[in-house]
């Protein structure tokens, strides 16, 4: 009798659970957008959350049914593209470089389905790419640590060292030089995206190696590198992708925001009026879809002569004046460029 | 060059610490007889359970003590339930343990999203700080000793090794041998737990899907590679231990040495251990035989 009771009651939490879950699929007429995540996945506080804010901007502004599938390892990538491709959505988003390769076969195999890939290029006349000029905003970094350090050694902390974590890095070191070329800048890599745990042993690593600035572009280890920064004092970590400034107030410098948001809302917004975009977007400080936060925990520390000459820097890149180095050579090539 | 040293030794310290608990809980299954394949599973619910409670109770170090206890408790749970399967229903604990994997990584995964209402990582609550996890890192070394002074020089640690070599002889004694598994078991899922705790709560302060990484099988390498003794299991530990934080120390040091090669360290190490210098190692007779 206990034993039917019990059945009866984990029946009736299943048939609840499914209520819950149950979504209500897309009305006619509905925009539908799709969007995998890679292995970061949802929840990185960073680089997929980000999408993921603009994928629910557009639920809310547009009206869009929307639908998130997770990639748990890399091998989930083209099944979950292929999923949502057989679903017919009007758009369907590939969050991050590493899903390039599978997209492209997806895209080709679907030649009438809209899609859009973020931080990669794939040439396909039904993809969408669009990368960002992270050199710009790592550039202001750079320069910002610069100014700010008072070891004159600061440090540069990837995620994984790959072609899109090279603009991170050279325009960081390059904004520092841009200041004062005989800063020191050290570099590690985590080896990955997701290790917490290495993203603080690292930074710990960079602070105790003398620096007193690490730049974390590491995606959720990055919450490493903010963990590793609050016992600290008079030390820095600079965020990165989403505004991490609330994390550790007052420790973080500034966070390097990559406005992943903006790009999908507009690609949506863009499918919705009927004119879907294609090709190659590039977006820099010029367009306001990378830059420094608003410094709302550390603008008295960093104090406004620093400020001003930040701006002046920024200014010079929105003019050309100044062209932030996107890989290692290009770097070791770059001149400091004098700003009034 | 003295900096870089103790940097090692100190991460040493910190990264053996987590094998170590979970090796200790190794150790004290298998030499009942019950091989727990679950310490990876039961160091997740150790570590999520940890910060879930510390997020509750919040409040400071007691929170987080609270937190402490609860990772411990969560671990002792999955224990439980292995050691019930294992002597109750005398299911293949190989089985069992792979299925406790699984339950507990996607569970944690599914309780993000239900506690903390975000996939991925939760948010950050009360750790314990660095003077808990200093703590936390000098008891690991302690209860290695005690583990060991248990096991062969008290009459219970006699009896749980009986039965582990030959649970009729125990038997005969007129002694329960699954009494002893019982006992075993859950307190090998407490001793995960509590890694999994000081990975969430002690190093860090939050959970974060996929933290433990492995160490659960770690730690089963290091059991082997120690004998079945809780001061070996200590001592492999460490060796683990060590190569991890060679991979932090040595990154970025060497151009032609990529990151990717050398987080891949500790588990060649643990491979190489396992496959060639362990020699010959002779596990308890009737381990992994229910009884």
């Amino acid at each position: 009798m206990k034993w039917r009771a019990a059945i009866v009651a984990l029946a009736g939490m299943f048939v609840l659970a499914g209520c819950a879950m149950h979504h209500r699929g897309p009305q006619p007429g509905q925009l539908t957008l799709g969007m995998v995540t890679d292995v970061g996945g949802l929840g990185d506080q960073s680089f997929n959350d980000s999408a993921y804010r603009g994928l629910l901007a557009s639920q809310a502004q547009l009206g869009a049914y929307i639908q998130v599938l997770q990639s748990r390892s890399a091998p989930d990538y083209q099944p979950n593209l292929s999923a949502l491709s057989n679903l017919h959505f009007e758009m369907i988003y590939a969050i991050g470089f590493l899903m390039s390769g599978d997209l492209d076969e997806v895209a080709r195999a679907n030649p009438t389905q809209h899609y859009a890939i973020i931080d990669a290029v794939v040439p396909d006349p039904n993809v969408v790419s669009v990368t960002f000029k992270e050199e710009d905003g790592s550039f202001l970094a750079g320069a910002l640590a610069a100014m700010m350090s008072r070891t004159h050694h600061i440090a540069f902390l990837g995620g994984q060292d790959i072609p899109l974590l090279e603009k991170f890095e050279a325009g960081f070191v390059a904004g520092a030089r841009e200041i004062d070329p005989s800063t020191r800048v050290d570099v590690k890599y985590v080896g990955s995206f997701d290790d917490v745990a290495a993203g603080k042993e690292l930074t710990q690593l960079l602070f105790d190696g003398g620096a007193d600035i690490v730049y974390s572009a590491a995606g959720k280890a990055t919450l490493g590198s903010i963990d590793a920064v609050k016992t600290r004092t008079g030390d820095y970590v600079i965020g990165v992708d989403s505004d991490q400034d609330g994390k550790a107030p007052g420790k973080i410098l500034t966070s390097m925001v990559k406005k992943v948001d903006v790009a999908v809302f507009d690609v949506a917004k863009a499918i919705q009026e009927g004119h879907p975009l294609s090709g190659h977007l590039v977006l820099g400080l010029k367009q306001h879809a990378i830059g420094l936060t608003d410094f709302r925990y550390t603008r008295d520390q960093i104090g406004p002569s620093r400020l001003a000459r930040l701006a002046r820097i920024e200014q010079a890149i929105e003019d050309g004046r100044i062209s932030p180095p996107n890989t290692r050579p290009g770097e070791a090539a770059f001149r400091p460029v004098p700003v009034p | 060059m003295t900096g870089l040293i103790l940097t090692l030794l100190w991460l040493t310290l910190v990264k053996s610490t987590p094998i170590i608990y979970a090796a200790l809980g190794g150790v004290i299954s298998e030499r009942s007889g019950v091989i727990n394949i679950g310490l990876e599973g039961m160091m997740a619910a150790g570590a999520f359970g940890a910060v879930v409670a510390s997020n509750y109770v919040g409040h400071g170090i007691a929170g987080a003590m609270i937190g402490l206890l609860a990772g411990i408790a969560s671990g002792a749970l999955i224990g439980y339930v292995l050691a019930f399967a294992a002597t109750k229903f005398k299911v293949d604990q190989i089985v069992a343990g792979m299925g406790i994997n699984l339950i507990c990584s996607g569970g944690a995964a599914y309780g993000l999203v239900l506690i903390f209402n975000q996939p991925g990582a939760s948010r950050q609550v009360n750790s314990l700080g660095n003077n808990g996890e200093s703590a936390l890192i000098g008891f690991a070394f302690l209860l290695a000793i005690v583990l060991h002074w248990v096991l062969y020089r008290t009459p219970w640690g006699l009896r749980v090794r009986a039965t582990g070599e030959n649970p009729l002889a125990v038997k005969s004694a007129g002694l329960d041998p699954l009494r002893f598994r019982l006992v075993a078991v859950i307190l090998s899922g407490a001793l995960a737990g509590l890694g999994g705790a000081f990975l969430s709560i002690g190093e860090l302060n939050l959970y974060s899907d996929g933290m433990t990484a492995g160490r659960g099988f770690i730690a089963l390498a290091a059991v082997i590679f120690g004998r079945w003794t809780p001061l070996g299991a200590m001592g492999a530990a460490m060796v683990f231990g060590l190569f991890e934080a060679l991979q932090y120390a040595l990154e970025g040091r060497f151009a032609w040495l990529p990151a990717d090669a050398l987080s891949a360290l500790p588990y060649i190490a643990a491979l190489v251990a396992l496959a060639g210098i362990t020699g010959k190692v002779r596990a308890p007779a009737s381990d992994g035989v229910p009884y």
